[in-house]
């Protein structure tokens, strides 16, 4: 048989509950949905591999937001995720983690992933922050993904690897009913009926192209195509902000963060060419991107990573984490360009674009329950809406959702679908497979998001978002009408490109509906540069209505840590500029 | 319309004389979240057949015998 | 089509698969009992402990390293001693994985092997088990002569949080290695006790600034730290910032008044990382002494520094409001 040959075939199996993506919080969902029942079936669905998908593939060299007791509280990690992200924020999902998270952490401590300990056995919880203390590093984060999957063996859940869903099902009174999928080497299709489904399936983070041109060296695991954003949106859920975009700040041309996280608590800071720091901002936020952004344009550009100023013996800490862990080609790649961290500073620039709630607050809405707007459907991760999440609240709230939903499947009997739907998705899925000419997936995905980055990175301006959605329509076209995929592989590569397609339209369609400017650069309206709290303080959802994309308003739920007015403005306030 | 093929150096690169896939090893191949690496038919190696690569390592961290080297992409090296 | 799902029927020829002539199928099927997760594993992996191929015997290792318990652990014990680096490296990394206690009973007669890499190993291994019966032979360890071996039993009893252990760790504060010296300090952390302060103290005055900026740091956290206070002052004639910084940082969380004006006079250093240091405790010291010295980084170029000087500012006014009303 060649090479990831192209086969006809479909079959169906039924789970109690689906959990979709095996990267960070689709594992600890499937396990505690196991846990809760024993006896039930649990699925764990996935694109790649379990055994190292996912944002964490190589593990994480800290968790960014613990709230650790005798260091924070949950009260205090509420506040500043609030003030970080303007106010927009229900309070009560973030305050949740926050109450819940430090029982994880002792939980993945318990399934053998090591962090970082004082000789007297404490987390060596670092200060990073101006005002709280959150960072915990994992020195040992490599391990992550093997401890998450011995769980899941242990648990005997079932793994179906390579393959890659599709579409949700739903009942014809709205609620979830199972998903379809397709293998990504054989390109067969397997519907799993379900009683409840968690979607856990990452950032869209191949949305923007990175500046090096390399497709694949994006910030986020190139896998996470954003499919998703597109099967919520597809199946009627609310996404949340999408307007506010992730981008973070990296590594100049190479994919890995700049690591304020590792190398901050050993002194090393970001610095503009005079070698000052310039960032006035304190939690990672759009306000601090925007700054960042700034300064690269500014005469005192570009930005660097300055560490040349620690002891020797810190530096090569700070390498011992940095090289293993998370990016462990970083090493590789500085060596390449001759970089030596104790003479040189690093050239910093920034990301792409894409959306993850995981660092800003773009996802698939979510309530504190890990609900979506769709009966019986789930989200968790970096997909998810609740804001600034990273690692650790993947892990929460995809313990959260796999708890609930397990109880919404004890309560509910499998719901019935329309079997036309399999028929009308699988005409879909193989439409590329069926032509014997027309352009490749590669070259649909690069122009996509070549346009992505040329209309809709931010500064937002107005005229130019219509343009870019003309061009993308355009694209659109082609790629429904001439696409082909002409083995199993490229198929997966053209079902990706549709989901980065509707992720891009997503993106534009949120952007224009958001008239004001929020969160930093995450949305910099040039048209509309002030932020407008009178008419624009609320959450903006979008969804799909009668096959149209759609956008309303929503309130911001009542805080449940009330924030007093001069707290409110505190970050403001501490953007002191040195008068001259 | 005819396709050309677009000449890349892969990131990927295997050790033949150290690779055990053709003794049933599939760790690479398992491992990769991009799906890029395939066992040749003809040689039972390992190899990268698709040149779409996060080098994120597990690759070449989780070969049991040491055959397996990510290099950066030259594009962004 | 085959079933979609990962089979969970890896032991069923485990047996044959092990027992193939080619080191490397015997590798792959090690490989795939590893990942099995099932614990029957463990008496299969064990069997293989004495390959005659070194390679095979480090991929037992590193399966091993996926079940915890004491069968996994004893087999783990024998790979530990294996005359092939690699194989005992992956041991040892195996090892560290375990979190059940009835280990320990396996691993604790390796404290006293001949090897310093094995006694290295095992100390490590016992540290997370935290298990009582350990702090004897570990408190041995502390006179071992190969240092790495002393850093990991002051681990061990550092975990247990004894304080009938301060003795000997208080007695390695003239251990001739610094490495070990650092990590007795840190592990005097688990204690609010005076002596344990005292020993802190006195490692403020030690030769290697990775020490003293531990001791600066640990007193932060002791209960009778203040009584440091002015040992913690001199400290900020360092020679290293690094040690200054970790000072400074307890004398403001301590709030030790008589502190201010050797932290003021730090203010305008030449690291911005210690003028940022500096204006943050003049802050959590909130004492109006401490105004002045704000002044001179009003416009710091830094906007950290700038950040936290207000911040300061504001903690001093706040806390003359109180005082006045």
């Amino acid at each position: 048989m060649a090479m990831d040959e192209i086969v006809d075939g479909l079959s169906e199996v039924s789970c109690d509950v689906l959990v979709i993506g095996g990267g960070t919080a689709g594992p600890m969902a499937a396990l505690k949905a196991k846990l809760k029942n024993p006896k039930a079936n649990v699925v764990l669905l996935e694109k790649a591999n379990v055994k190292r998908s996912g944002a964490i593939s190589m593990g994480m060299d800290g968790l960014n937001n613990a709230v650790i007791p005798g260091y924070a509280t949950p009260e205090q990690y509420t506040k500043e995720i609030t003030i970080a992200n303007d106010g927009i924020v229900d309070q009560k999902a973030v305050y949740k983690y926050a109450q819940n998270c430090f029982e994880i952490v002792e939980e993945l401590d318990s399934f053998g992933i090591r962090f970082l300990k004082n000789e007297n056995g404490d987390y060596a919880v670092k200060k990073v922050h101006h005002i709280g203390t959150y960072v915990l590093p994992m020195p040992n984060g490599d391990t992550v993904k093997k401890a998450l999957y011995r769980q899941l063996r242990r648990a005997r859940i079932l793994i179906s690897n390579r393959y890659m869903a599709t579409r949700l099902l739903k009942s014809a009174d709205g609620r979830i009913a199972g998903a379809i999928s397709v293998n990504t080497r054989t390109a067969e299709l397997l519907v799993i009926k379900a009683k409840a489904v968690i979607l856990c399936m990452g950032a869209a983070g191949r949305l923007g192209l990175p500046t090096s041109g390399y497709m694949f060296g994006t910030y986020e695991n190139a896998a996470n195509s954003g499919d998703g954003y597109a099967m919520a949106y597809h199946a009627g859920a609310a996404l949340a902000n999408l307007e506010c975009f992730q981008i973070n700040p990296l590594i100049k041309d190479y994919n890995g963060p700049a690591c304020a996280y590792v190398a901050g608590p050993f002194g090393a800071y970001t610095a503009n060419n005079e070698g000052s720091r310039f960032i006035e901002c304190d939690y990672w936020s759009g306000q601090m991107m925007l700054e960042f952004y700034n300064e690269l344009l500014s005469g005192k550009g570009p930005v660097f990573l300055q560490l040349k100023h620690l002891h020797p013996n810190t530096i090569q800490e700070i390498e011992s984490t940095l090289h293993k862990v998370e990016r462990p080609t970083r090493g590789l790649f500085q060596q390449g360009r001759g970089v030596d961290y104790r003479s040189e500073s690093i050239e910093m620039h920034i990301s792409e674009i894409g959306f993850c709630s995981g660092h800003s607050a773009s996802g698939v809405f979510v309530d504190d329950n890990a609900r979506t707007t769709v009966p019986g459907l789930y989200a968790a991760g970096d997909m998810a809406s609740v804001p600034h999440n990273y690692m650790l609240g993947a892990f929460t709230n995809g313990s959260v959702a796999g708890i609930d939903a397990m109880e919404f499947a004890e309560s509910h009997d499998f719901a019935d679908f329309d079997a036309g739907e399999i028929a009308i998705e699988r005409e879909r899925v193989l439409a590329p497979t069926k032509r014997e000419d027309g352009i490749p997936p590669n070259q649909i995905e690069y122009k996509t998001r070549r346009l992505v980055n040329d209309y809709l990175q931010p500064p937002k301006v107005t005229r130019k978002y219509e343009l870019g959605m003309r061009r993308l329509a355009e694209v659109r076209e082609d790629m429904q009408e001439r696409m082909i995929a002409r083995n199993a592989h490229e198929l997966l590569r053209a079902l990706e490109v549709q989901s980065i397609m509707d992720c891009a339209d997503m993106a534009a369609h949120a952007s224009l509906y958001r008239e004001e400017s929020r969160w930093g650069l995450y949305h910099l309206r040039t048209d509309f540069p002030e932020k407008d709290n009178e008419n624009w303080f609320c959450h903006t959802l979008l969804r799909k209505r009668n096959g149209v994309m759609t956008s309303e308003k929503r309130a911001v739920e009542p805080y449940v840590v009330p924030i007093a007015d001069d707290e409110k403005d505190l970050y403001d306030k501490q953007r002191i500029r040195a008068s001259a | 319309m005819p396709l050309a093929t677009y000449q890349t150096s892969v990131p990927v690169v295997v050790d033949e004389t150290k690779c055990i896939a053709d003794k049933g090893c599939t760790v690479c191949v398992d491992v990769c979240p991009l799906d890029v690496l395939r066992i040749s038919d003809m040689r039972g190696k390992a190899y990268m057949a698709y040149d779409e690569c996060w080098y994120c390592m597990p690759c070449e961290a989780d070969c049991p015998t040491g055959a397996v080297t990510v290099n950066i992409p030259y594009l962004l090296r | 089509m085959s079933s979609p799902f990962e089979s969970y029927d890896d032991l069923e020829d485990a047996e044959e698969r092990l027992q193939a002539a080619d080191p490397a199928e015997r590798r792959v099927a090690i490989i795939a009992l590893g990942h099995s997760g099932d614990p029957a594993a463990v008496g299969h992996l064990a069997n293989m402990v004495s390959d005659p191929d070194a390679g095979v015997r480090q991929q037992v290792a590193m399966a091993l390293g996926e079940f915890d318990g004491p069968e996994a652990a004893a087999a783990l014990v024998k790979l530990l001693v294996d005359p092939e680096s690699n194989v005992a490296t992956a041991a040892a990394d195996s090892m560290a994985e375990a979190k059940d206690p009835a280990c320990a009973d396996v691993i604790l007669p390796l404290v006293k092997h001949g090897h310093a890499f094995v006694r290295m190993g095992a100390l490590r291994a016992l540290k997370e088990l935290r298990r009582k019966d350990t702090l004897k032979p570990a408190l041995e360890a502390l006179q071992d002569p190969d240092a790495a071996v002393r850093v990991q039993a002051i681990g061990v009893i550092g975990f247990l949080k004894l304080e009938e252990s301060i003795p000997a760790l208080t007695a390695l504060i003239n251990d001739p290695d610094g490495h070990v010296r650092r990590a007795a300090v840190s592990a005097l952390a688990f204690s609010q006790m005076k002596t344990a302060a005292e020993t802190i103290t006195r490692a403020l005055r030690d030769e290697d600034w990775m020490v003293r900026e531990m001791a600066a740091e640990t007193l932060g956290l002791n209960s009778n730290g203040a009584l440091a206070a002015d040992q913690l002052i001199a400290c900020l004639n360092d020679a290293f910032w690094q040690v200054r910084l970790k000072a400074i940082r307890s004398l403001g969380k301590m709030k030790i008044e008589h502190a201010v004006r050797s932290i003021g006079g730090c203010i305008t250093h030449e690291q911005a990382n210690l003028r940022k240091e500096a204006a943050a405790a003049l802050g959590e010291i909130a004492a109006g002494e401490g105004e002045a010295y704000l002044a001179l980084v009003a416009n710091d170029p830094d906007p950290d520094v700038r950040k936290n000087a207000r911040w300061a500012l504001q903690q001093i006014i706040a806390k003359n409001a109180s005082a006045g009303s």
